[in-house]
């Protein structure tokens, strides 16, 4: 799977996330479908040969923990889980990830680790051809392609980055970059934890407008605001080095608790995994890899670490999650 | 209806009281409204419904041909009901997507010679435009083509659309 992976600069970005809206030509929206029209789309998209890697999945057939799963890896939006008239296509690897009957007959994503948007769009361009190839997609000359919701209409084309920038919040800049940001035109949300004021200090950087531009443009704003934000990130890593034994401290403190704890909630243990990735991407800590890390902020979460473990974890979830800590980092 | 205050302009505020149990119903003009306090009612939606012009809230009944959606229903949900309703509504959406875009229209998603305008967009055979374009929309938007090309210095290209356009012009409907 691609999130298992790290890639460029992943010291910083954590994923890069394409995404096209689009819908067929001479059908409602899908909030205005019963659930026969909705049946219609996926058969409309059955019909297209797909490559072999591609392999579409209806949501009556995935059980709730595999839905809620693929949300807890932001592979699908919260409200598709549970929408059984909905349907997936994934590719292997699912790098390409499309939700049909979402909020847009088609919502097609390409993902790829670190900073990656060169390729997330070749891939975004390739299997979106494919399907355009063979549907006629709702457009026209005045709005480009037409979505549900007008925040999409145009190029219906979101780009958008998960960064990791714990040493920019500790050197409190965080505040000003983001009112940069939202100033010229972008959107700042922070993840895991947006009711604890980001305490993992992840953030998702992404595009508003859709309209009147082209993907080019929309690339290049994004990713212009991404580069800078790296290297700002990395240069408040090394103000924050300079005063190496607190830093070190506070990232060792981290792993020693998730190391040796026996009890341990979703919200400690992403906290927690927060320091060990700054601990871990500034060479403090060198007894475990970036990679590694990484995985355990997917696993640690309650539906996908009860995937991995093949079993019901709802009375002691927070036992079985130290155990699985204990074991991934020995 | 009359303002029950100043009993000159029309009511077009309706406003509850409920004082320990009660209950009172005053119809207010709007200068009277702002004068007891009762102003901005802008702001009581403006985080949810930042984008979305006050006129919105007059009931209009406009539908759509295809889908039967209402102009009022996007006020509700955020969406609208079909991709038709984009031209049903196109007058009232100007407003709204300049709010969120900037900008009123999209980029050409293909250039002059029908390939995809530096992202990607259209097919090369752009074959499945809603609907044909009448005669005269296709003479303008040819001759909007022309002024383009020739702004860009492609002559050879603007003289073909010119015969084009001229075809069209012989070509009875």
């Amino acid at each position: 799977m691609w999130y298992e992976d790290i890639s460029n600069d992943s010291d910083v970005v954590i994923s890069t996330r394409l995404r096209y809206a689009r819908n067929i030509a001479g059908y409602k929206f899908p909030h205005m479908m019963n659930n026969n029209e909705q049946a219609k789309i996926i058969k409309l998209i059955e019909n297209v040969k797909l490559k072999d890697n591609y392999k579409l999945f209806k949501m009556k057939d995935i059980d709730v923990d595999t839905e809620n799963s693929l949300m807890e890896k932001h592979l699908i939006s919260k409200e598709f889980v549970g929408n059984d008239d909905g349907a997936i296509i994934a590719s292997d690897k699912y790098d390409i990830l499309c939700m049909i009957n979402e909020e847009d007959h088609l919502r097609i994503q390409s993902f790829e680790s670190g900073f990656n948007p060169d390729k997330a769009y070749n891939n975004l361009v390739e299997f979106t051809n494919m399907l355009e190839k063979n549907i006629d997609f709702a457009k026209n000359d005045k709005y480009g392609y037409l979505t549900a919701c007008p925040t999409n209409v145009g190029s219906g084309f979101r780009v958008s980055f998960m960064l990791h920038l714990p040493a920019l919040a500790k050197i409190k800049m965080l505040n000003k970059l983001f009112n940069q940001i939202t100033n010229i035109g972008l959107s700042v949300r922070g993840f895991y934890g947006e009711n604890t004021k980001g305490d993992g200090y992840i953030y998702q950087i992404s595009n508003q407008k859709t309209l009147g531009i082209s993907d080019k443009e929309i690339i290049n704003n994004v990713t212009a605001v991404v580069k800078t934000l790296i290297e700002q990130e990395r240069k408040a890593r090394e103000i924050l080095k300079k005063n190496n034994l607190y830093l070190e401290d506070e990232v060792y403190r981290a792993y020693g608790t998730l190391k040796y704890s026996r009890v341990i909630n979703e919200e400690e243990a992403l906290k927690l995994l927060s320091r060990v990735r700054l601990g871990v991407s500034t060479s403090i800590i060198k007894e475990v890899d970036l990679k590694k890390i990484q995985n355990l902020m997917i696993n640690i979460k309650p539906y996908t670490l009860k995937l991995i473990l093949k079993q019901d974890i709802e009375n002691d979830e927070d036992k079985v999650r130290a155990d699985y800590i204990r074991k991934e980092l020995k | 209806m009359k303002c029950e205050k100043c009993g000159k302009k029309e009511a077009t505020v309706k406003y509850y009281e409920n004082i320990n149990g009660e209950k009172r119903e005053l119809h207010l003009c709007s200068n009277c409204a702002n004068s007891i306090g009762i102003t901005d009612f802008g702001s009581v939606f403006s985080p949810l419904f930042l984008s979305i012009p006050d006129y919105l809230f007059e009931k209009e009944k406009i539908y759509c041909d295809t889908c039967g959606y209402k102009f009022d229903d996007y006020a509700n949900t955020g969406f609208l009901g079909c991709p038709d309703c984009y031209d049903t509504f196109s007058d009232k959406l100007d407003d709204i997507l300049y709010k969120l875009h900037g900008k009123t229209r999209h980029i050409k998603l293909l250039d002059k010679n029908n390939k995809v305008n530096t992202n990607r967009g259209y097919r090369e055979n752009n074959k499945n435009s809603n609907r044909k374009l009448t005669k005269e929309e296709e003479i303008k938007k040819l001759k909007q083509e022309i002024q383009d090309l020739i702004k860009q210095e492609k002559y050879e290209q603007a003289a073909v659309v010119r015969d084009k356009i001229k075809k069209l012009e012989n070509k009875k409907d």
